[in-house]
């Protein structure tokens, strides 16, 4: 066959089906001969299948009624304000630059947005790790007067908080204390079982975002079960099995809930 | 008439997810392609017989989005987004998203528009690199570059991102 050699423009070429035929299978042998552009072409080739697959529910999405009646036309129903998504295209034009810029400087995600869950997940863990590891101040005020704590807490945060009541998990509360955050002031609610394992529940006022996830080190260590709704946002940290702590954190959200006088839909 | 109309009319899935990924916020995505639909209906008389009914509504589209990203920029109207607009982009569109999707389609937005259109067009939507040319109106070589560099910076946002190490599970 051909004595044509590779470059790694044929790596994109041979992903989007431009590669000619007669010359796959010689392409072939060069990947298996060159280990990086053999990780670099299965690399782009999963984050092809990643791209295609975040947007193929799109399809599936019901088409909404006032594009059908452009074609069809009928008036299509009024719109917000003309254009808007020439707004969007500058911010997405801003984010280029934005992104690329922070990356190459090597100042970490700027190119990503901060997604608010995120950050009161990372809040929350970094709250929890420092003060479980204190053994003789992990808390300001102690949970013996259960209704001052709580007292206290809300009137901090200006949030109606109760302190969930975790023994069912086998966790009974130490007690808490009020930590900077971003939208004013944070609880910190810490917890211990008879083993002496510590969990802790991080609560503080948080815009209209809603979002519930796990967050945490890869490699082990304490995470974050967390939510986002309602104005509040709520992170019950520990270091248990997944299972445990995503039970004991469903338990802490309701009742926070319940406490709060809020009816989940 | 009524057979033009109904290839355009099933067009409008794919138009609308083309749009998704260049703009990412689902309201924003619909009014481009309601601008593109209203514009393809004026020039119906454009639309040559033959000619795939895809690629003159992707190319009408993508015309649109490039000359708007291009006016606004010369008017120096990014300066009047909110700061925030990581918000602005994300919000509406977050809620059926896993976490990868959510990575990539943040990395997607924060490389260039043309490049992000060349790679959406070809790598998302599957058009062939003459297909994609022709409706960005640049040369085949021009298109290749745009690809490359576009998988390139996506890629190394990607890595940036998981330099941080951390799993994040996003439950809806």
């Amino acid at each position: 066959m051909s004595a044509r050699t590779f470059t790694e423009r044929d790596i994109h070429l041979a992903l989007d089906g431009e590669l000619p035929e007669d010359e796959r299978a010689a392409f072939q042998a060069w990947l298996d001969a060159n280990p990086d552009m053999k990780a670099k072409s299965l690399r782009y080739s999963a984050d092809q299948f990643a791209l295609r697959n975040a947007f193929a529910g799109v399809l599936d999405e019901e088409v909404p009624s006032r594009l059908t009646a452009v074609v069809n036309g009928e008036a299509p129903p009024r719109r917000k304000p003309i254009l808007q998504w020439w707004r969007m295209a500058a911010a997405a034009a801003l984010l280029a630059t934005v992104g690329l810029g922070g990356f190459l400087l090597g100042t970490g995600n700027l190119g990503f947005a901060a997604h608010d869950d995120d950050r009161v997940a990372e809040d929350a863990l970094a709250a929890h790790v420092t003060y479980i590891a204190d053994a003789a101040h992990p808390v300001e005020v102690s949970g013996e007067n259960p209704d001052y704590l709580m007292g206290w807490l809300s009137k901090r945060t200006g949030l109606k908080l109760v302190a969930p009541d975790l023994a069912a998990s086998g966790f009974k509360l130490v007690g808490g204390r009020v930590l900077p955050a971003k939208h004013g002031t944070a609880a910190l609610m810490l917890y211990e079982d008879a083993q002496g394992e510590r969990i802790s529940v991080y609560v503080t006022a948080e815009g209209g975002a809603r979002s519930r996830g796990t967050y945490g080190p890869e490699d082990g260590g304490a995470r974050a079960v967390y939510w986002l709704d309602q104005g509040y946002a709520c992170a019950i940290v520990g270091d248990l099995p997944q299972e445990r702590l995503s039970a004991v954190a469903r338990d802490a959200y309701k009742q926070l809930l319940a406490g709060a006088g809020i009816v989940r839909s | 008439m009524d057979e033009k109309k109904a290839a355009i009319l099933a067009e409008i899935p794919r138009l609308r997810r083309y749009a998704r990924a260049l703009l990412r916020d689902r309201d924003a995505a619909d009014d481009l392609v309601q601008d593109s639909l209203e514009r393809a209906l004026v020039r119906m008389d454009n639309w040559r017989t033959g000619e795939s009914p895809r690629r003159w509504l992707f190319t009408i589209m993508h015309h649109l989005f490039i000359d708007q990203v291009r006016k606004v920029a010369r008017r120096g109207e990014a300066a009047l987004l909110p700061l925030d607009t990581s918000e602005a982009l994300s919000t509406p569109a977050m809620q059926a998203e896993s976490m990868a999707s959510r990575e990539i389609i943040d990395a997607l937005q924060a490389i260039s528009p043309d490049r992000r259109a060349a790679l959406v067009l070809v790598a998302i939507e599957g058009f062939s690199y003459a297909e994609a040319a022709t409706m960005l109106g640049v040369p085949a070589g021009t298109l290749m570059s745009r690809i490359a560099r576009g998988r390139e910076e996506l890629r190394a946002l990607l890595d940036d991102q998981t330099r941080r190490r951390t799993i994040r599970i996003v439950e809806k």
